[in-house]
């Protein structure tokens, strides 16, 4: 039959697809396909949207999507770049300038903003200090805002002037939240707000003068990621473009995680999709066996059968797959309608590209899955329909796992675009299969000696599982495989929300107290101890900075953008310690011990800094404090946990070796809320002691890491309600044979109560096998994907061991209600129905 | 004298076994007619099976040749025999091989599909009323009684108007009175038509109404009754 065309093959794809349809011989393909799409696009959606919700909040915390800060202003080119592109602009100058009044000076960090500041996240102030505060926009021209120190330490009421610089401005609120605030944490002097209209006036501002400049950009991800490429490659040496991600440690290493989950949840998705797919693959091609046969010795060519069957199983494919892409969107939107109260309201929403990922999860999983089973069907001997017994020769099952895993491989790189991701699951769950398989087969061989003195129900329960060990093994995979990926992304949830609480316990210190003078230290620690519950120890300071390495010049070995460049741009924090400090671990080298032989002082370097300077243990190290220069021996590096609002450091130097120069120390502690107005008396005690608040800082954070658990607790849920739907109907597809046996069982005379308990001894068994596998192959895929992706510590879970009776009454369950058919309608119907 | 529509020369066929090579077809030759009838009987595992399958091109001999409709056979890849089957050759088989997600017009309607026939629809509806389903079009074949269902694998191997029909026992599945009324069927249509049939049966009856009859035995020809 040479002479049939492409069309022709459609249109009788097409046709036949759509009398099997009617016949309802796909539904559990159709339906296995269409969850596993419904599910991948909508915790497609879900997290992509939620997300970009995330880093709008988190962008709050640059005030801006977009910052683009220098020493000296943005070029013209830079600023058009972004005007042309459509980006909302803002501009802020920030310089530090001592502020004067009638009762004295005090040395500010003043920022200069326009009127379109901030672009994200809103300015809150008060009409007096510790007043309740509002959100609103910020100072008008001629007018000024300060924080409540600066109105403590110069005796200052609202309505009051200042000068800064030549200009005299009126103070007109208390300024108590900047979004932008967050990233600069250690700024040590009080705010003061202005207009940048005015900032020409103050005259402060001149050549030479040590200002940052800060564009601030807001618009839509396409003109901002534009906007990042036509400005990257021009930035001078003194710029630096940055978004939430980067801006701040504590929100991007949450938003990391969490994206990170929510990628595994999808691909959790997928390897689900996966799974339904492969067991409905192998029945449809089973089904077909007959059919091509028929097909061949009507005349149809080895390869036209292939690809009407090829083009039948394409249009279920994306017949399938767009009515889950369709499914997945209402889903979502559902969702988020009903979640519309604890959301942000703004919600971005959503691209296309979601609902085109889980078509093109739905198609490449069912490539990958079922083109090999299918490739047999080409090769069915025609002579199979005077021979029944005559089968396809199987296709190799190198190619059958390969081709599968490929397709697995690439989904789960497309949606994660993160390779170390996809290689951990995907070898490790190939590593788990590969193991467990060869145990439950080995297990299913010793359970046949067994079960020769077992009770009838076992014999014809188990005896059904035996028959096909290698079919029952392949079962017992798949559904482990399904309740594998639901417990582990419940057991991921777990950990991540724990390790958010620990990172932001309900007593984490959110004020930290500077420049408190030797003098003061030990009044301040006594008044410390009668105020807040958990103060930390007290730090020594001395601001230095790192000039040279084994004698280079630092500025010629650091790249720009580097950490190690912002940490030599500026003074670092250096102190002194006689013990390690706790979460502070070494990577290398050792601590020093009280006697100390070498000549030249030993320093502990953060790993991180280490890494961006390329330091090594018994490097030298110079440092300018105060205009005298000091050297100091790499002698060990330290892992600093930057998330725990604590105060830490990157140099620690061997004790006695900067107690001679100019010291101040430095703490952080808890106040709660209802306490805040001792503040003030800490502030007049100690007027020399800066008082920083993070409040605002950590309540951001704590209401991104809500909205994130709230995102995982949701997508848990449709990874659990998906993993059960596709296990009904993985279990729809081995059902067959098992009706057939039960209806003839019963011709023959068997009861009801024989027939379930056989059932439930075999379901039970391959259940719990399941679970078993699960339970085994989520400890060590958690293990791999713990150690190299989520960079949390690993601990066993006991509550995995329950897995195997989950898998049994669940398994059981199903099983049992699926095949009732066979228990409750005449056998003869059955039998005869084939 | 008419040329062969059908030409077995010679034809073997070895399989390997447990204990060695089995021979399970003799050295056998023989020629059809267009338009004429043979029935090859014989006991089961007699090799009428093996043979049928080597005719009809489904399989091909270890020696020999088979020319069907002026195609030497055994010089074709499978695909091209395929192609001669599509063009010249109809099937029945004992267990009707209807496709269980077709219903009864659609199976009818499958060759004509194929072949690309505007009219399927009409024409596998003409057969079916013609073999007396014309009530039973739009029911599956799980539906449909054994006879049923053979009528509708009838219809469907005479819709493609073949030249050759093979029967693998078209009556082995059925009681001896619905395999009466399926034979005189397939006789009648076989008339109408003018296909040349070829049947396996071990049913000596039905055999004998071919005009030829070959007998095998250990899948050798042991007996040949000519008109």
């Amino acid at each position: 039959m040479s002479h049939l065309p492409f069309t022709r093959l459609l249109s009788l794809a097409t046709r036949q697809l759509w009398r099997e349809a009617r016949a309802g011989e796909l539904r559990v393909l159709f339906f296995a396909l269409l969850i596993a799409v419904a599910a991948s696009t909508s915790i497609g959606y879900f997290s992509a949207r939620l997300s970009d919700g995330m880093l709008m909040r988190a962008s709050e915390f640059l005030a801006a999507d977009l910052l683009l800060s220098g020493s000296s202003p943005a070029a013209e080119q830079q600023i058009g770049s972004g005007q042309r592109l459509g980006l909302e602009h803002a501009q802020t100058v920030e310089f530090s300038s001592v502020i004067a009044s009638d009762a004295g000076i005090q040395l500010a960090s003043v920022k200069a903003t326009d009127s379109a500041y901030p672009l994200r996240g809103q300015l809150k102030s008060a009409a007096a200090p510790y007043a309740a505060e509002q959100p609103g926009p910020g100072p008008q021209p001629g007018e000024v805002w300060a924080e409540a120190r600066v109105f403590a330490a110069l005796n200052l009421k609202v309505g009051d002037s200042i000068e800064v610089g030549a200009k005299n401005l009126r103070l007109t609120r208390v300024l108590t939240y900047e979004p932008d605030r967050a990233g600069d944490f250690y700024s040590f002097t009080p705010r003061v707000l202005m207009r940048l209209e005015d900032l020409p006036a103050t005259g402060v501002v001149q050549p030479g003068s040590r200002v940052k400049y800060r564009e601030l950009w807001r618009g839509t991800p396409e003109a901002l990621a534009a906007y990042r490429e036509d400005v990257s490659p021009g930035l001078e040496a003194h710029q630096r473009l940055e978004d939430a991600h980067d801006g701040n440690r504590q929100v991007g290493n949450a938003l990391g995680r969490a994206e990170r989950y929510l990628n595994l949840a999808s691909l959790a998705a997928v390897l689900l999709a996966g799974v339904a797919v492969a067991l409905c693959a192998a029945r449809f091609a089973a089904k077909r066996f007959d059919a091509s046969a028929l097909l061949r010795c009507l005349g149809l060519s080895r390869r036209q059968a292939l690809s009407l069957f090829s083009l039948q199983l394409a249009l279920l494919g994306l017949s399938a797959s767009l009515a889950g892409a369709l499914l997945g969107w209402f889903g979502q939107s559902l969702l988020f309608y009903l979640l519309q109260g604890l959301l942000p309201a703004e919600l971005p929403p959503g691209s296309l590209t979601p609902a085109l990922a889980g078509i093109a999860t739905g198609l490449v999983a069912l490539a990958g899955f079922a083109l090999p089973p299918l490739a047999a069907l080409g090769r069915v001997p025609p002579l199979r329909v005077l021979r029944r017994d005559l089968l396809p020769v199987p296709p190799s099952s190198w190619l059958v796992y390969g081709t599968a895993l490929l397709a697995l491989g690439l989904i789960m790189w497309r949606l994660s675009l993160d390779l170390q991701l996809t290689i951990t699951l995907l070898g490790g769950g190939l590593l788990a299969a590969v193991l467990l398989g060869a145990l439950l087969l080995f297990s299913l061989q010793g359970l046949r000696r067994l079960l020769a003195r077992a009770a009838l129900p076992w014999r014809l329960g188990l005896g059904q599982l035996l028959r096909h060990p290698l079919a029952a093994a392949g079962q017992s995979l798949a559904f482990g495989l399904i309740l594998l990926a639901m417990a582990m992304i419940a057991l991921l949830r777990g950990e991540l929300l724990d390790s958010w609480q620990a990172q932001l316990p309900e007593q984490a210190p959110n004020h930290f107290a500077l420049n408190i003078l030797p003098a003061d230290k030990d009044a301040f620690a006594d008044r410390l101890a009668q105020l807040s519950p958990v103060p930390a120890p007290l730090y020594p300071v001395v601001p230095g900075r790192l000039v040279m390495i084994n004698g280079e010049p630092v500025r010629q070995i650091v790249s720009k953008d580097s950490q190690g460049e912002r940490a030599v741009q500026r003074d670092l924090s250096l102190t002194w310690a006689a013990e390690l400090p706790r979460d502070n671990p070494l990577s290398a080298g050792s601590w020093w011990n009280s006697v100390q032989a070498s000549e030249m002082p030993g320093v502990s370097v953060e790993s991180g800094l280490a890494a961006s300077l390329q330091l090594k243990l018994g490097d030298r190290l110079s440092f300018s404090v105060g205009g005298i220069n000091r050297d100091a021996r790499v002698t060990s590096l330290r892992e600093v946990d930057w998330n725990n609002f604590q105060p830490n450091f990157y140099m620690i130097f061997e004790p006695g070796t900067l107690q001679d120069l100019p010291v101040t120390y430095l703490t952080s502690f808890y106040l709660p809320k209802q306490q805040e107005r001792q503040l003030v008396e800490l502030s007049r005690t100690f007027p020399t002691v800066t008082l920083l608040q993070v409040e605002a800082v950590l309540a951001q954070l704590r209401s991104i890491l809500a909205q994130v658990t709230l995102a995982i607790e949701y997508v848990l849920l449709f990874v659990l309600a998906a993993g059960l739907a596709v296990l009904f109907a993985g279990l729809q597809a081995t059902l067959d044979e098992r009706i057939r046996q039960g209806a003839l069982l019963r011709a023959l005379g068997a009861e009801r109560r024989l027939l379930i308990k056989a059932r439930q001894a075999e379901f039970g068994l391959l259940g719990a096998a399941s679970g078993v596998l699960a339970a085994i192959g989520c400890e060590l895929i958690s293990f791999l994907l713990y150690r190299f992706a989520f960079d949390l510590t690993w601990q066993p879970h006991p509550w995995l061991l329950l897995l195997p009776l989950i898998g049994a009454l669940l398994i059981c369950g199903a099983g049992i209600l699926g095949t009732r058919r066979a228990l409750n309608s005449s056998p003869l119907t059955v039998l005869r129905e084939g | 004298m008419k040329s062969s529509i059908l030409t077995a020369r010679n034809l073997s066929k070895v399989v390997p076994s447990a204990e060695g090579e089995l021979t399970i077809l003799h050295d056998l030759s023989l020629d059809l007619n267009p338009g004429g009838s043979l029935a090859i009987v014989g006991s089961s595992g007699s090799g009428k099976s093996t043979l049928l399958g080597l005719l009809a091109g489904l399989d091909l001999p270890s020696d020999g040749n088979v020319t069907l409709a002026g195609h030497d056979l055994c010089t074709l890849d499978e695909d091209q025999r395929a192609r001669v089957r599509a063009e010249h050759v109809g099937f029945v088989f004992q267990s009707f091989q209807l496709l269980d997600s077709l219903n009864a017009l659609e199976n009818v309607m499958l060759p004509l599909e194929l072949e690309g026939h505007a009219d399927a629809r009409e024409r596998a509806r003409t057969l079916l009323e013609r073999v007396g389903l014309g009530q039973r079009l739009t029911h599956y074949p799980r539906q449909l009684s054994g006879g049923e269902q053979q009528r509708v694998a009838i219809a469907r191997a005479f819709a493609a108007e073949p030249d050759v029909l093979f029967a693998d026992e078209p009556t082995g599945n059925l009681d001896s009175h619905t395999g009466e009324r399926i034979s005189d069927l397939l006789f009648e249509l076989n008339q109408e038509r003018g296909a040349t049939l070829v049947l396996v049966s071990h049913d000596e009856r039905l055999a004998h109404r071919c005009q030829r009859l070959i007998r095998l035995e250990g899948g050798r020809l042991v007996d040949r009754v000519e008109p």
